[in-house]
């Protein structure tokens, strides 16, 4: 059985269908991508995968369990962990405390334990932090431990986030949109970032504007147009599909215009 | 973070502590150690305004009202019914823990600032309710001749002991929230206030954390004004005002986000601002009624002149001169 | 309880929840341009009654004219405090703004106690302190003139949104100010003349109910608490249910004084504002909607 199954699930915000009635499976250990032009309704999808919105219909089930109408942060805790298309890390904090704050979906200190300062906090407490520096030198940000998030530049502020969501030791991270805004340097390391983390055991779940990053890491695509599946496949087939080619061609003479 | 204490650090709170402990041994004056006994009252509630405000970023107009319920409860207690102080101040905090968890859990479901205007309209009702309930409050004159604060036999009977008692309680209740705020509890409190969406990805429950931190800062100020009933030994509902509950918003704000030693030094400050003639010597009786003429304005222009200058209040001002050194750190 | 009672209970309700709503419209205005909660409203409440009594009993102006005085300055120092105090944190922080409108509301009533003592102040009736009977219930023909001015300044505002452009860029700008920036209008300039209006239909508010409340430099929060639970119970950002919400609110709290008793009848306000935080925070106006990520 596969890791994560989407089932028909549709999407509407008011009289628009955002997404419509997509189905497909993600099998653990791929690198899997869902693709498609802007307005494609690929964010809607992700958000919706994740728990952090709700479709009108369809069913996301993870290991066999149904993901919607749970509280997002209990998908996370079940194994699931995400980034953001905006990055949303948390600013004042630095670089090693972030991804220390990702390790809170399998932590256990509470209030009253940590007011205490219970023997058992400090291990854990001193764990999270050899964690969370093994993880930030994962993706390359050894060197950025203690740099305040808001004074990171934006190509490693997506790296802080892939580590942070790595610390919930997730089963299935899934990426938003993770090469939007990065040169071809940082898109090269993000690329060898998921190779380590997928070779580490962690299925992943890329969402992507770009063709570049997805036609070389992907074992598998899903491609979206105006909300629907048109096409899914290993990437060289994808490439050669005339529907695929037909959406991106598109929005090339949309663009134009 | 990893155990490391920073000298520094140690070095300035061991000198305040012991500044703080040796006041009683060093002035005899009644009237000063009364106001800085008041001071260490208002450090127990900024402790938990400041895990509120500074750290979760929630506000309460409402902390008055948990104050007031906590004094009131913690009296009753101890003159009717008779229970040792002991059980009174458990009493005010279970009350105050249990109004708080009723008013945060509507409140902080959703995004948006409610908890602010719920608790405002909290601390109203309970205004009403110290004036009406007279078999417990004693109505508008309030209760006087509360006992002092006594554990079994030992009497906390003069200016100096009530003195230690409040400040020995008000250190306790810091070094309790310093553990906190640099746990894994602290880092989720923090994450929500940077972004609940990030939060929520690391599966913080961001309602969860809101709602404790809520709960834990109102049973605080139950716990204070326990304290505060029985060393003064007398309670009206005029110290429980929608006015104190600004005052305490206004040391939250200037104190800052993300500290403790911020928030405690703007309630030394601001606290002692209708006191000015304790640690004024020969300031003149009408320059002091005037600056209690004119505290509400300068407690609304604080906050105000806060948020626009120093939004990190003074918190930031000290992680400033000690780069990288951060308490929370 | 008799039909006439019961029906006096119901006007007494009517003429309260008219002062609420415009309250509340108030509330909504600033929500919709800002997304805070402003709580200052309940001042500018207070200031409508105070600076009307002012103009009327210090300067001496005839009362139509004192009244126009007191809504035209409490729209002024609305404008001013939006100025002064809102605009300059220029990153539009929700946190920050509330807290400023806090600090705001603890400056305005302070400032009127400095101005016009603590003593409670009153205006005349604006035609008489006579009474109307209707179907065996009195109503006083202020009342009268509170439910006029309320439907007055709802149709006004009605007209403002829906027949100027003005009300058209409010309206965009509530929806999205990044958006409306791109077609020009400046949000700043939409948050201040929200201000401005907030305070005046406060202002109008306090100036209506003066003659048979009085008022008093501290009377802001608790009004303003019930102009909010209005506006929640309404669905916050919507005018039409803000009105809505605060005739209910004021409903609900008549009947609570007919049935229970009057003493915690300010409690129906926060009852409301977190029964519907808890069950139904669209408000019971309000179409179902899920935040979108």
């Amino acid at each position: 059985m596969s890791l994560l199954q989407v089932r028909g699930v549709t999407r509407r915000f008011g009289g628009l269908v955002a997404v419509d009635a997509v189905s497909f499976d993600v099998h653990e250990g791929q690198i899997k991508a869902v693709i498609g032009p802007n307005g494609a309704g690929k964010s809607t999808l992700f958000n919706v995968m994740t728990a952090f919105d709700r479709p009108n219909d369809g069913s996301v089930l993870f290991d066999g369990a149904e993901v919607i109408g749970r509280r997002p942060h209990l998908v996370v805790r079940s194994g699931m962990a995400r980034t953001f298309q905006n990055t949303q890390l948390f600013e004042d904090m630095t670089a090693h405390e972030n991804v220390m704050a990702g390790a809170h979906a399998v932590t256990k200190t509470g209030f009253l334990a940590a007011a205490l300062r219970l023997p058992w906090t400090v291990r854990e407490e001193r764990d999270v932090a050899e964690e969370a520096g093994r993880l930030l030198r994962l993706v390359g940000l050894g060197e950025w431990a203690e740099t305040p998030a808001a004074d990171m530049p934006h190509g490693l502020r997506r790296l802080l986030e892939i580590a942070r969501a790595l610390a919930a030791r997730p089963r299935v991270l899934l990426l938003d949109e993770p090469a939007a805004g990065l040169n071809t340097a940082e898109t090269a390391s993000l690329a060898e970032a998921l190779y380590r983390i997928r070779d580490a055991g962690t299925t992943i779940v890329v969402v992507e504007h770009d063709m570049g990053l997805v036609m070389e890491v992907s074992d598998e695509i899903v491609v979206l147009d105006r909300g629907c599946k048109i096409a899914e496949g290993p990437p060289r087939l994808i490439q050669k599909d005339p529907a695929v080619v037909a959406a991106y061609l598109g929005e090339e003479e949309a663009d134009e215009l | 973070m990893l155990g490391r204490p920073d000298i520094r650090l140690v070095v300035i709170v061991a000198v305040a502590l012991v500044a703080v402990f040796a006041l009683p041994m060093l002035t005899s004056e009644r009237y000063l150690l009364r106001v800085f006994t008041f001071v260490g009252v208002n450090v127990i509630i900024i402790t938990g305004m400041a895990l509120l405000f500074g750290y979760a970023g929630q506000v309460s107009l409402g902390h008055a009202a948990f104050y007031g319920i906590g004094a009131y409860a913690s009296a009753f207690a101890v003159i009717n019914l008779g229970w040792p102080w002991p059980a009174g101040v458990a009493l005010a905090i279970v009350l105050t823990a249990a109004g708080g968890f009723l008013l945060a859990l509507p409140s902080l479901r959703l995004k948006g600032h409610y908890l602010a205007m719920a608790t405002l309209g909290f601390g109203e009702i309970m205004k009403v309710a110290f004036v009406e309930a007279r078999p417990v409050t004693g109505g508008p004159d309030g209760l006087s001749g509360i006992p002092y604060p006594a554990i079994g036999p030992f009497e906390f009977d003069t200016a100096g002991l009530a003195y230690w008692l409040v400040w020995g309680v008000a250190a306790v209740a810091l070094l309790l929230a310093y553990n906190v705020v640099r746990s894994r509890a602290g880092r989720a409190m923090r994450a929500l206030h940077g972004s609940e969406l990030g939060a929520t990805a690391c599966g913080i429950d961001i309602t969860g954390i809101k709602v404790r931190v809520f709960v834990i800062s109102a049973s605080l100020a139950g716990l204070a004004g326990a304290l505060y009933a029985h060393v003064v030994g007398f309670v009206s509902p005029s110290t429980f005002s929608l006015h104190v509950s600004v005052l305490l918003v206004a040391m939250a704000v200037l104190g800052g986000t993300g500290s403790l030693a911020g928030p405690v030094i703007a309630t030394v400050l601001l606290t002692l601002i209708p006191y000015s003639d304790a640690v004024i010597p020969g300031l003149s009786r009408s320059a002091l009624e005037t600056i209690q003429e004119w505290q509400e304005d300068i407690y609304g222009l604080t906050i105000i002149a806060v948020m626009l200058f120093v939004p990190g209040g003074i918190g930031s001002l000290i992680r400033r001169m000690a780069p990288g050194r951060g308490e929370a750190r | 309880m008799g039909g006439v009672e019961l029906l006096q209970f119901a006007l007494a309700g009517l003429k309260n929840g008219a002062i609420y709503a415009l309250v509340a419209l108030g509330f909504t205005l600033v929500y919709a341009a800002t997304g805070a909660i402003n709580f200052a409203q309940g001042e500018f409440y207070m200031l409508g009654g105070m600076l009307s009594v002012w103009a009327y009993a210090g300067l001496g102006l005839p009362l139509p004219v004192a009244g126009l005085v007191g809504v035209a300055l409490t729209a002024v120092v609305g404008g001013v405090f939006e100025f002064l105090a809102v605009r300059p944190r220029k990153d539009g922080d929700l946190l920050a703004i509330i807290i400023i409108t806090v600090g705001g509301s603890m400056v305005l009533s302070s400032a009127a106690r400095h101005l016009f003592g603590p003593l409670e102040k009153a205006l005349p009736a604006f035609s008489g302190t006579g009474t109307v009977s209707i179907f065996g219930a009195v109503l006083e023909i202020q009342s009268l003139w509170i439910l006029g001015l309320t439907t007055l300044a709802v149709l006004a505002l009605w007209y403002l949104y829906n027949r100027t452009s003005l009300g058209r860029a409010m309206r965009a700008c509530a929806v999205n100010r990044d958006a409306a920036r791109l077609v020009g209008i400046d949000p700043r300039k939409i948050v201040t003349v929200s201000f401005v209006l907030a305070a005046a239909l406060g202002a109008l508010a306090g100036l209506a109910v003066t003659p048979l409340t009085q008022t008093a430099f501290d009377v802001g929060p608790s009004v303003g608490i019930k102009g909010f639970a209005a506006a929640i119970l309404g669905g916050l950002g919507n005018p039409i249910a803000a009105v809505a919400g605060g005739i209910v609110l004021g409903m609900l709290e008549s009947l609570s004084i007919a049935f229970i008793s009057s003493t915690y009848k300010d409690a129906i306000a926060l009852v409301v504002l977190l029964g519907v935080l808890f069950w139904r925070p669209q408000g019971i106006f309000g179409a179902s909607r899920r935040e979108k990520v």
